[in-house]
């Protein structure tokens, strides 16, 4: 064997061999030789075949063939197929062409194709874009907002639920998304997590495209370049907004209790008073302290009347029942409890009401639970003053268009800043057991609802006065329960 | 009887009258001070929550008297947890200061307080 015939032996040994579908065809798409490969996988006797039939099985030739490309130029091709074996499996193959044999005039004769399985490179494939598909379908539903953020704090990509909510996101920076500054926020959790890399998590207060406040649980975590340097932020916000209400509804509810039970054990001892000295009164025959007990009682019973009817205005959000409010009237009705409980304090009280105050529209209960809760304080603040020998209460009622004024002032204790900062939240109180931090909270509440308010002026010492103004035509503006305002006391 | 509720003050004296004792009320700390330079007292009854000073500044000036120190010291009062967490901040400021013989909550039992004064 002379030296061509054995290396003629070794390359049809190489070709024979090649792990890969080796074929050689010609300008018929003929298949002028195989290599075991393609024999074992499509048929021993695939000499003269066309190659569509045998690798395909199919009647003509295929779209986009890679032989009748590098026939047509005489260049490579390559490009993927889907394959036919003889045992009807499916193969997935990476086609090189190349041209393989010419004749002297230089025409293309013949074309080897090189096919490589690619099924599990296929599967690989597939596999990451149904996972790619499935990521991008959580990252577009998961039940919470999600922004990524690059390090100029612009937005790059956002989910569903953070589109609807805060609008287009994209290109815009986050913080004019989400809570509508113009430059970024102080403690910038998404600034921090680029610089270091590390997860954080924050409650922050945001603001919707409408305009609605939400309270969201926000955690940044950090995505990596190639290096491993973090070149964006994750941002993921779960709105808590209900659970923040709830909480608060739980701690409201919490203090009232508390604060009920508070009051209530003060009005029971003054009730206990009052049966204990009707009792010995009677046992004694002592009218007198008859009387007193008598007297005590009622003060209770009239002090649980009102702390009820605080409780129910607190508890539910009632609707005005609006009809003609005549100031005079409603304070005819007042003066004489008043008057009993100002004479017992030695305080002096006047109300004057204008002759020409007329009516004006409002909730006549809510109206005379405000009055009666402002003018109380007042005679309590006097009680509660021992630097000054008399004291005073006076209401003055007159009509100022487009208001009814009630103008309730007192020498009495008078209130510090803080005090009188304080008088409209709930549950403060500055009276310790007498007071369950309702009253001025409902009063405050029930003029908002009509449209007015409340102005009050005090100093320590000196006095207070309470300026109510009610709409003479209502214009109820906010609801009579509101989210409460954080605990005080 | 130091008690800035009027109620509260003429129930319980009138109650310990009834019950032999002799009464002196007072709605505040500063009053009952002066009351108690007119009246030789065995017992201070007093609520924690009032205007001004409170009762428990009372309690620490008794305490700190060599006149009253060792007064009968009854707290009244209709918040436990006042008197639990400001008492015990509020004592912890002034150590060594001995807290109030007895603590009654609102609504008083009445027995429960002549059997304390009896004592």
């Amino acid at each position: 064997m002379d030296d061509r015939t054995a290396t003629i032996i070794t390359y049809e040994q190489y070709f024979e061999e090649m792990p890969c579908y080796l074929s050689v065809h010609d300008r018929d798409f003929r298949i002028v030789d195989a290599n075991r490969r393609v024999r074992a996988d499509f048929g021993e006797r695939i000499i003269g075949d066309l190659c569509y039939r045998v690798y395909k099985q199919r009647e003509d030739v295929c779209e986009n063939c890679p032989v009748e490309m590098t026939f047509t130029d005489g260049k490579s091709h390559s490009n993927e197929q889907l394959l036919l074996t003889r045992h009807g499996k499916q193969r997935h193959v990476l086609v090189h062409t190349t041209p393989f044999c010419c004749d002297e005039g230089g025409n293309i004769v013949s074309v080897m194709e090189m096919l490589t399985v690619i099924d599990e490179f296929k599967r690989l494939q597939n596999l990451l874009q149904r996972s790619q598909e499935h990521f991008a379908q959580l990252f577009e539903e998961v039940p919470c907002y999600i922004s990524v953020q690059g390090p100029d704090l612009m937005i790059r990509g956002a989910n569903r639920r953070f589109r609807e909510t805060f609008g287009p996101a994209v290109g815009n920076y986050c913080y004019e998304v989400y809570k509508h500054r113009e430059e970024p926020c102080l403690a910038c959790a998404v600034q921090l997590t680029l610089e270091d890399g590390q997860c954080r998590t924050t409650e922050e207060v945001v603001t919707s495209a409408a305009g609605e406040r939400i309270n969201v649980l926000a955690t940044t975590a950090p995505i990596f370049n190639s290096e491993g340097k973090p070149e964006a932020v994750m941002e993921m916000s779960a709105d808590i907004t209900e659970i923040r209400q709830l909480q608060s509804q739980l701690t409201s509810i919490g203090l009232l209790v508390g604060s009920i039970s508070h009051g209530i054990k003060g009005l029971l001892t003054g009730l206990d008073g009052g049966i204990y000295l009707v009792n010995s009164g009677f046992t004694n025959d002592d009218r007198a302290r008859i009387e007193k007990g008598w007297d005590m009682v009622q003060r209770n019973v009239d002090r649980i009347r009102s702390m009820v009817m605080d409780i129910l205005y607190y508890a539910k959000d009632r609707e005005l029942s609006l009809v003609d409010v005549n100031p005079a009237e409603l304070f005819a009705d007042l003066e004489n409890g008043l008057q009993k409980k100002a004479g017992d304090i030695d305080t002096k009280l006047t109300i004057k009401v204008a002759p020409d105050a007329g009516t004006f529209a409002g909730d006549a209960m809510a109206v005379r639970a405000v009055l009666l809760n402002l003018v109380e304080n007042s005679l309590d603040a006097c009680r509660a003053d021992r630097r000054k020998d008399q004291h005073f209460v006076r209401v003055n009622v007159g009509r100022e268009p487009p208001f009814m004024t009630f103008d309730v002032e007192d020498n009495g204790i008078g209130m510090d800043r803080e005090t009188r900062e304080k008088i409209f939240s709930l549950f403060f109180t500055s009276k310790g057991i007498k007071g369950t931090g309702l009253g001025l909270f409902i009063a405050n509440k029930i003029v908002g609802k009509h449209g007015g308010r409340i102005d009050v002026s005090s100093e320590p010492q000196r006095g207070s006065r309470f300026l109510v103004r009610f709409p003479l035509e209502a214009r109820p503006s906010v609801p009579l329960v509101e989210e409460p305002a954080p605990p005080s006391q | 009887m130091v008690d800035d509720d009027r109620d509260t003050a003429l129930y319980l004296s009138v109650l310990l009258e009834d019950n032999g004792y002799e009464v002196r009320t007072a709605e505040d700390a500063v009053e009952a001070l002066s009351r108690l330079e007119e009246f030789p007292a065995d017992a201070v009854i007093m609520d924690v929550l009032m205007p001004g000073r409170s009762g428990l500044d009372l309690l620490v000036k008794l305490r700190n008297s060599p006149q009253w120190r060792d007064l009968m010291v009854i707290v009244v009062t209709g918040n436990d947890r006042v008197l639990e967490d400001y008492g015990k901040s509020y004592l912890s400021l002034h150590k060594g200061i001995r807290g109030p013989d007895a603590v009654l909550g609102k609504p008083v039992d009445p027995r429960a307080l002549l059997r304390l004064l009896d004592t």
